[in-house]
């Protein structure tokens, strides 16, 4: 992890300026990295931040430092999704893998964006949420969060990991149009029990013209109708999906 | 990941802004990837994407062409940013031309994009709607700040250094443009917008102007 020197640091502040989750802090006239906040995004490394080259990196401590790391770190690369940082597929290769098919609805659930950070005790309790309404969990090998899970079926975490904070982690899955509103639902009475926030993302087949049937029940439950898209224009070549 | 999905801002001005991928599947098409990354370059370049790169390397804006070319490995993810729809329109007539059997994205507001596929002659397969921001939306920056942060979706620009820009604009220690590159810096993939993101120092600075 990222570590000031004390000997170095002159206290200017400057780095405060570049931290993502202000987990810098001010005492004694010298900066220092709190450990519990710092998210291991590695901005004010790779940026070289201090104008003294006061912050410099120390090994990462065990799984969970390096699950952060990766997971926080757009640069690294996750070794079982092979995806960038936090990244799972989504829709990104849809039209190549046909993981979301006709009739499923997908949920990208990306936990502590924009730019909150997350605690994985938040993550568990959405993840436990969804899961109980019905929702189908992505495994590890489609999402890194799900190596943490001791069950896909609950989305209980390791009981380790849940105090490590992070830049922001997805939840993924999907389940049937019919289930969509049950789970819906349970993101609505969750929100209100985390101390952070999450963009949510509906995932789905669609005609020519861009649309979904699953848009209809997210707007009869008077979740604004979405003017903005990820789409996935259909070129590359499918092996699962004819 | 879902890292171009949800900007926010002004619709208007999301409209002025586009984001372009290509993704490599794992076990696929994720070997050799250079000749088709390539290409997108060349499709990119040609009709003029204002900001590119590869995550594994950084930004054009901060590194050279060659210099991204050059690292391109098949752990690479090529991205960038157009500020109009004709660019998407070319963009995406050029990629199909080449069949390069790679998925291409394109995330932006679906009143604009939908129409560019059209036109483009290519069929949306699947889309990932933003259903917004959901949870202590309280405890968010301002939504000139988040207008700006959320072009990096991964958060690599820290909202105090945002406002830092903002406040050397003000006091015209740099242009906007200038303010735009610093902060543009800060986002690897190459998909941060710096045009749009000029435009909105400009708007910001200017409304704070007596």
């Amino acid at each position: 992890m990222p570590a000031i020197d004390p000997e170095k640091c002159t206290g200017c502040r400057t780095c405060q300026r570049f931290c993502t989750v202000e987990a810098i802090v001010y005492e004694d006239k010298k900066c220092r990295i709190d450990p519990d906040l710092c998210t291991e995004c590695y901005v004010c490394l790779r940026m070289k931040v201090c104008p003294e080259g006061a912050i410099h990196a120390q090994d990462l401590e065990g799984f969970y430092k390096e699950f952060q790391h990766v997971l926080s770190d757009p640069v690294e690369t996750h070794g079982v999704t092979g995806v960038t940082g936090r990244g799972t597929e989504e829709v990104k290769t849809n039209d190549v893998t046909g993981r979301y098919r006709k009739g499923d609805v997908g949920l990208s659930i990306d936990m502590g964006r924009p730019g909150m950070g997350v605690y994985l005790r938040d993550a568990q309790k959405v993840a436990m949420a969804v899961a109980r309404a019905g929702f189908e969990l992505a495994p590890a090998q489609d999402t890194p969060l799900a190596a943490l899970m001791t069950d896909l079926k609950t989305g209980k975490l390791v009981e380790d990991c849940l105090d490590y904070r992070l830049l922001s982690v997805i939840i993924e899955g999907k389940c049937k149009e019919d289930k969509l509103k049950d789970v819906l639902k349970a993101l609505q009475a969750v929100e209100h029990e985390i101390d952070t926030v999450f963009s949510l993302g509906l995932i789905s087949r669609v005609d020519a013209d861009g649309r979904c049937s699953a848009l209809d029940i997210v707007e009869a439950m008077g979740i604004p109708r979405p003017y903005r898209g990820k789409v996935n224009v259909g070129l590359g070549y499918p092996i699962a999906e004819k | 990941m879902t890292h171009s999905l949800h900007r926010s801002g002004d619709i208007e001005s999301q409209k002025k802004d586009f984001v372009w991928f290509m993704y490599q599947t794992k076990g696929v098409n994720d070997k050799d990837i250079k000749p088709k990354a390539l290409e997108f370059i060349a499709a990119a370049e040609a009709v003029g994407s204002e900001n590119w790169g590869d995550v594994k390397t950084g930004p054009k804006i901060f590194y050279s062409v060659e210099e991204i070319k050059d690292r391109i490995t098949d752990k690479s993810r090529l991205r960038g940013v157009f500020t109009r729809k004709e660019q998407v329109v070319e963009f995406l007539k050029r990629i199909k031309e080449k069949k390069t059997g790679m998925s291409v994205v394109i995330t932006g507001v679906l009143s604009e994009v939908i129409p560019a596929c059209k036109e483009a002659g290519v069929t949306p397969h699947s889309v990932n709607y933003s259903l917004g921001v959901w949870g202590k939306k309280d405890r968010l920056p301002d939504q000139t700040t988040l207008s700006i942060t959320t072009m990096c979706g991964h958060h690599m620009i820290p909202p105090k250094f945002v406002k830092y820009i903002l406040r050397r604009v003000e006091k015209n220690k740099m242009t906007p443009e200038q303010g735009a590159l610093e902060l543009a810096k800060y986002c690897y993939c190459g998909i941060f917008n710096p045009v749009r993101c000029a435009g909105i120092i400009r708007e910001t600075v200017g409304e704070k102007s007596p």
